[in-house]
């Protein structure tokens, strides 16, 4: 051993008490002599620190060990061993972080006779507590931001639909055509649907502020897309009289559906907004390997010297003196900020007094991972060979028409049910209700179901198909039912019985009169 | 009494006459092979396995819930494990949910799915092997879109005709397709038009789809035979424009018919035997064992649902004869759990429907659904080409001879003087 220092031999039990004592803490300690001679390791310091230092060195060798021994993060050592060489017997600390990552705290303090004591201390896991405060302020800050920025944003993008909504109640309560009334309510539907998405987009900005929001990006097809913009913006353009036209691309792109309608929806809202005459088209054209999305308007453009900052927040056109009608502002600073989010470059051309082209570039997705809408939940009632087939239901057991109905409905029928005979000639009569198909109960209370299913036939003027069910197996009964030519099936039905006579009456007729099964009785 | 001693009793509802008596020898042929494999490795927990055929004939709902009725009353089966059946419309589905037992199809039927979720409990042992015919339609519709936007072919427009057969399965996609069109691009300026079928007499509106000078035919009818007629008809004055005609168009007999006809044509199938080494394997099995003529790509259905019933039992610990409702619930459970990657694609059951998921239209992972398969006729002596869908496609698309080959090589898409894509000329 060739400690300058004898811990074992000269020293006193005190000394090596002592000794034992600065061994035992954390904090590594190296102690300099007044010539700059180490003098003292204790081992702290060899635990915490691989830099290769011995008893009896000098320390300009020190410091050119630490500057080099690539322990350290130290960006120019030469420079750093210049400097702490010269800071010999000076009092002075720093932090260092290790090649590990973690952190040291080092510091230097003069010794009475001339030379100097280094302490290492770890503070690691302080710096790591800082940091999380940090954080955590910063964190609580954007937030603060955020809930401020969403009250501004969802006061602005909600506005668009809710104009629709004001309309179309507006417009309903005067229409008095049926058709067109359905069709308002369907728009209404959808703007309320849109305003509904709004919210969670609007949310999902406040969150986008906090640094929180995850993209979710799939491929899918634009003309769903386009077909939801048209829904919401048709009436706000009808009210200003300009034309809307979407001309759907046939093209899978590949980005967030939801946030892409959002960066859409806000150029829409904008040509129609700054457009008096004229109007907007959305297009598209093949850009590299992409899309590049455009909103062509016929509107006042935008100045030169206004397409820098028109995506900056809050920023409105220098010659924009209806602030009350043109927004605030916010629209296109939230559709450049998605953008950003998803990497998608939007761009803006104008020329002042003829209108303005806002677009937004999309990749290609892979068509065959494309969406279809509604995919995750087909069932019969959208997609079975009997979806949107009319059809009259004739029963007078509440319980029995009720769950016949709920069956009917389940396979996509058009199903209108009548309790009687004056019930079901009103249905078609003065309803307009058009069956292909007619199921009637043999039992009902003051007619039969071949009588009703007759006076619906005249009713018509059309010798529409149609199926007895009775509860009555008598086979005088059936054989007076198949004597007129209708198939019977005996009560309980069995659904795909039903189902199978239900197909040979629509599609395969022939089937019915050749098969022993399908005609005329079937339990 | 089930003696553990004797051979476990298994069901196959099988057309082994009529018009699907070539499938139904296949059907049986899967079925055969299968159990000897099985039996050849000690059977199910040591239980050989005994495969009785009922044949069903026309595939109607009497003859198909008669065959049901006979094995379970008769023959006592533990499960039922089939090909497909057209006509029976779930019918069958009763007296098996009254005895409790497993009952594997690939019936390939939209309405499994509703009678399924509609008392999941009583159908707790009826499984799809396939997906729901359904899926032909969107699926279709993407491979057309798909062909169109790599360059692949280039429509004269973006107008399709359908024509649908009667029965529901061909309802079914020719809706499925017409609804799916719009979404990709494409806009149906012909049907979906019901024809009467069976049928051989297409003149007449091939004539009608004539008139709308489409840039796709899709023909939904599915026998071969009739196929086959269809397309020598559409060939006597071909029309500008890609033909699809559905399943049927797979069987060799379509080809024997069509002849050089049938060179060009796109046909499809959600269960078809792939190419990989594990499907070429099994195709010199299925040879060896049934002869040249056979066709692996057939059987393999039933083959595939009969290994995948047996693993599921072995888990389960045991089949269950008729009215042992809670070993049969065992292996109902392990067979909704399992998936398994078989010689055509991978069977996972969705936890709804009991049916099998699609790749790629549904999944876009290949290991959890069966790939909706795309051929090509290219040579009428040759097997048929794959196309489509990667990972599992061998061959490229080619422009069917009877096309105009002006439209070979992709040409610029048509612009506006805005140069927006797709603006209709006014």
């Amino acid at each position: 051993m060739d400690d300058l220092v004898d811990r074992d031999g000269g020293a006193d039990q005190q000394m090596r008490a002592t000794w034992n004592g600065f061994d035992a803490i954390d904090t590594g300690l190296l102690i300099w002599s007044h010539d700059r001679v180490l003098v003292y390791i204790n081992d702290g310091f060899r635990r915490s620190c691989d830099i290769p230092v011995k008893l009896g060195m000098h320390y300009t060798d020190y410091v050119a060990a630490v500057a080099h021994s690539r322990e350290w993060i130290i960006p120019d050592p030469d420079e750093w061993e210049q400097r702490t060489v010269n800071d010999f017997g000076i009092a002075k600390e720093s932090d260092y972080q290790s090649a590990i990552g973690n952190f040291m705290h080092v510091a230097q303090r003069p010794s009475r006779d001339g030379g100097m004591a280094i302490t290492f201390t770890d503070i690691t896991a302080v710096k790591h507590n800082e940091r999380q405060l940090r954080e955590a302020k910063e964190t609580a800050e954007a937030t603060d931001e955020a809930k401020s920025r969403f009250l501004r944003a969802a006061n602005h993008d909600l506005r668009q639909p809710l104009a629709s909504l004001k309309i179309l109640i507006y417009s309903c309560a005067r229409e008095e055509d049926e058709e067109k009334r359905a069709e308002m309510l369907h728009a209404m539907g959808v703007a309320t649907s849109i305003m509904e998405d709004l919210l969670g987009a609007l949310l999902q900005i406040g969150q986008l502020d906090a640094g929180r929001v995850q993209p979710r990006i799939t491929s899918f097809q634009l003309s769903e897309l386009f077909d939801r913009l048209r829904i919401q913006f048709a009436h706000q353009a009808q009210e200003k009289g300009l034309r809307l036209k979407f001309v759907i691309p046939a093209k899978t792109v590949s980005t967030d559906r939801a946030l892409l309608e959002r960066i859409l929806s806000n150029f829409v809202a904008n040509a129609i907004r700054f457009t008096e005459v004229g109007g907007v088209v959305v297009g598209c054209r093949k850009e590299g390997r992409g899309l590049r999305i455009e909103v062509v308007d016929t509107g006042r453009g935008v100045k030169e010297e206004d397409r820098v900052r028109i995506f900056d927040e809050f920023y409105r056109g220098t010659d924009d003196r209806q602030p009350q009608k043109k927004g605030l502002g916010l629209g296109l600073n939230i559709a450049k900020r998605l953008a950003d989010l998803l990497e998608l470059q939007i761009d803006v051309r104008s020329e002042v007094g003829r209108g303005s082209i806002f677009s937004v570039w999309v990749p290609f997705g892979n068509i065959w991972h494309s969406d279809i809408s509604a995919e995750a939940n087909i069932t019969e009632a959208v997609a079975g060979e009997f979806a949107g087939t009319p059809m009259l239901l004739v029963e007078d057991d509440d319980f029995l028409r009720e769950s016949m109905t709920q069956l009917l409905l389940r396979w996509g029928i058009d199903v209108r049910a009548a309790a009687n005979e004056t019930e079901a000639i009103e249905l078609v009569t003065n309803e307009a209700v058009s069956p292909r198909l007619i199921i009637a109960d043999y039992n009902l209370e003051s007619r039969t179901g071949l009588d009703v299913i007759t006076a619906i036939r005249a009713a018509i003027g059309a010798d529409t198909p149609a199926i007895v069910v009775t509860a009555d197996a008598e086979p005088k009964v059936v054989a007076s039912i198949r004597a007129a030519g209708i198939p019977v099936l005996i009560k309980p039905v069995s659904p795909p019985r039903l189902r199978v006579m239900m197909h040979n009456l629509l599609f395969e007729p022939e089937l019915l009169r050749q098969t022993p099964d399908a005609s005329p009785t079937s339990q | 009494m089930d003696d553990h001693n004797q051979a476990i009793p298994i069901g196959s509802m099988v057309p082994l006459t009529g018009p699907s008596a070539a499938d139904g020898a296949e059907f049986r042929n899967g079925m055969i092979l299968a159990c000897e494999e099985l039996n050849a490795r000690g059977g199910l927990l040591g239980r050989p396995i005994r495969p009785i055929f009922a044949d069903t004939c026309r595939q109607t709902a009497q003859e198909v819930v008669s065959a049901a009725r006979w094995l379970i009353e008769k023959h006592k089966v533990h499960a039922i494990i089939n090909g497909y059946n057209i006509g029976p419309q779930n019918s069958e589905y009763e007296p098996i949910a009254d005895a409790g037992i497993i009952y594997v199809h690939a019936n390939t039927l939209l309405q499994h799915h509703d009678t399924v979720m509609s008392d999941p409990e009583r159908y707790f042992g009826c499984f799809m092997a396939d997906p729901a015919e359904y899926w032909y339609g969107p699926g279709f519709i993407k491979f057309l879109s798909w062909l169109r936007d790599t360059g692949q072919w280039v429509p004269n427009s973006d107008r399709i005709a359908i024509i649908s057969g009667s029965t529901p399965y061909s309802i079914v996609i020719a809706n499925a397709m017409a609804n799916a069109a719009a979404s990709f691009g494409w806009k149906v300026c012909f049907g979906p038009k019901i024809v009467q079928t069976p049928t051989s007499q297409w003149r007449d509106v091939i004539e009608e789809v004539r008139a709308t000078n489409p840039a796709v035919l899709a023909n939904t009818h599915f026998y071969a035979g009739d196929l086959a007629h269809f397309q020598r008809q559409f060939g006597e004055d071909p029309m500008d424009c890609l033909v699809y005609l559905q399943y049927g168009a797979v069987h060799r007999s379509f080809i024997d018919i069509a002849q050089e006809a049938s060179v060009g044509v796109i046909v499809s199938s959600i269960v078809g035997l792939l190419r990989d080494e594990m499907g070429k394997r099994f195709e010199a099995r299925y040879r060896d064992r049934f002869g040249v003529g056979s066709t692996a790509t057939i059987g393999c259905q039933s083959y595939s649902n009969m290994h995948h019933y047996a693993v599921a039992a072995a888990m389960a610990g045991g089949s269950g004869p008729p009215g042992d409702f809670e070993q049969n619930r065992k292996v109902a459970f392990a067979l909704r759990g399992m998936i398994y990657r078989t010689v055509h694609g991978t069977i996972r059951y969705h936890p709804d429907w009991q049916a099998v998921v699609p790749y790629p239209v549904v999944t876009r992972d290949p290991s959890l659904g069966m790939p909706h398969i795309f051929y090509q006729i290219q040579d009428f002596r040759a097997p048929l080409s794959m196309i489509a869908p990667e990972p599992y496609n061998t061959e490229r698309f080619i422009l069917p001879p009877w096309m105009s080959k002006s439209r070979l090589s992709a040409q610029p898409a048509q612009t506006d003087r805005r140069g927006l894509t797709n603006i209709e000329q006014q």
